[in-house]
């Protein structure tokens, strides 16, 4: 089967300059947890999700801790996250995302969807042009 | 591909009634039956698309739960969505079939979404995105609040600048507005006024002189317009031909216009002229009048229908 026979169709993707706050409110509507970065033609630029902006909205020195018993209350991430809720979400944005074409075959995007433990993939047509989304419940679906 | 444009797209909610009871303290009316399918004009005609095989892209604001449903609706015909996600919550629109009425629905219908300027200015980055890959591209319906009137018009110019050549269906002020586009087809949303920008559109030969107007003065490509349930004007810059539905079993009208023009887009695809697509959409129209579903997409049901469509030249 080829990718394009069982991805999602959905174009819905972001510009580079959008705000975290425009796009947390894009994931709170839709109810997606990632969406392609693309420029103007559709070519993916990067791939933004909620993973990256609660990173972006934790203290500098969080990753050298081992957890979050040194953390007395959510305050400080609050504080951050409206900090940081005007940047453009390029800053925060996996940049040398992983895509796939769509007229290649389903074992392809599941050995790439488990290899690199990504939940979706940005679909490309022959130019490089987002056409839809594949993921992991597509190729489930597929398979059953 | 084809795009298609539904600013103000709903979730369609259709009850079959035997008689609206509107008597007594706490009136109670029981549907005999009931459908439920994603709609809006742009919405059905991407449907009727999907169905031909046509590949197509559906635009539009959606809101809410009932945006959630009508997104994975429209997803399950194998439409590719593009929807700008607003604040709200997209319409559900019901309609009351009463028996023996069927060719007057009582129609509810909800105000829909608002569009934030920023939800605006994403549709349009993503409507560019998308269009260099249109052929076609259909406008259809209302607005929903927050979309500026100029919408269409915008949209048309776009599309021209791309080569698309556009199609719209659509009333009042967003409808006059995008005439300065000259759009490659226009057929006027004349349910609530039998006019287009200020010209009446009364009887055939008022169609056929406002038409001629348009064509001619205003460089519409054709105008389309529907008269009495079961004919059709088509105003081309040759002709002016009056298509009728012959022995025509009214169950249900409300799909019919959309399915009129989505069949129209369909045989246009596959290399039919102007006057032969609108035979064949009048075909595809006249077929989902007389079913009780929303829109009849079988092709072979359509061209069943096609010996009862005739043409005369005006």
């Amino acid at each position: 089967m080829k990718v394009k026979e069982i991805m999602t169709r959905d174009l819905t993707a972001v510009e580079p300059g959008i705000t975290v706050k425009e796009l947390i409110l894009l994931f709170e509507r839709s109810g997606l947890t990632s969406v392609p970065v693309v420029d103007e033609e559709g070519r993916i630029l990067g791939i933004v999700s909620e993973r990256d902006i609660i990173e972006g909205a934790m203290p500098g020195y969080f990753e050298l801790l081992y957890g979050t018993a040194f953390f007395a209350d959510m305050n400080r991430f609050s504080q951050k996250l409206r900090e940081i809720e005007n940047d453009r979400i390029e800053f925060y944005m996996t940049s040398d995302a992983i895509k796939i074409e769509e007229d290649e075959d389903d074992l392809t995007a599941a050995d790439l969807l488990i290899r690199k433990n990504l939940k979706a993939l940005p679909v490309v047509n022959r130019d490089g042009i987002l056409v839809g989304m594949l993921r992991r419940i597509d190729l489930l679906k597929d398979l059953l | 591909m084809i795009l298609t444009v539904t600013p103000n797209p709903a979730i369609d909610k259709i009850y079959w009634i035997d008689r609206l009871d509107l008597q007594g303290e706490a009136p109670l009316t029981r549907a005999t039956r009931s459908y439920l399918s994603a709609g809006g004009k742009g919405i059905n005609v991407s449907i009727f698309l999907a169905k031909m095989g046509i590949e197509n892209v559906a635009m539009g604001f959606v809101a809410g739960e009932t945006g959630r449903a009508l997104e994975r609706r429209v997803r399950e015909e194998n439409i590719t969505t593009s929807f700008i996600w607003a604040e709200g919550e997209t319409r559900t629109n019901v309609t009351l079939l009463e028996k023996g009425s069927e060719q007057r629905p009582v129609q509810i219908s909800e105000i829909g979404p608002t569009v934030t300027p920023q939800a605006l200015q994403r549709f349009f980055a993503q409507y560019k995105r998308v269009l260099p890959r249109a052929r076609y591209v259909f406008l259809g319906g209302t607005l929903p609040p927050g979309v500026p009137a100029h919408f269409y018009q915008e949209l048309s110019r776009l599309a021209h600048k791309h080569g698309a050549k556009v199609i719209i269906n659509a009333a009042g002020e967003p409808l006059s507005l995008a005439l300065a586009t000259q759009p490659w087809l226009v057929k006027p949303d004349t349910r609530q006024l039998r006019q287009i920008d200020g010209y009446a559109l009364t009887d055939a030969s008022q169609i056929a002189r406002t038409g001629g107007y348009f064509v001619r003065e205003r460089g519409v490509g054709a105008l389309l317009v529907s008269h009495k349930i079961t004919h059709d004007v088509l105003v081309t810059s040759e002709d002016i031909w009056d298509l009728e539905a012959h022995d025509v079993c009214f169950k249900n009208l409300l799909g019919a216009e959309d399915a009129l023009l989505a069949g129209m887009i369909s045989a246009l695809i596959r290399g039919a002229s102007l006057l032969e697509a609108a035979r064949f959409g009048m075909a595809a129209a006249t077929a989902s009048a007389e079913s009780e579903g929303l829109i009849v997409t079988d092709r072979a049901q359509i061209e069943s229908v096609m010996s009862r469509i005739t043409v005369e030249r005006l």
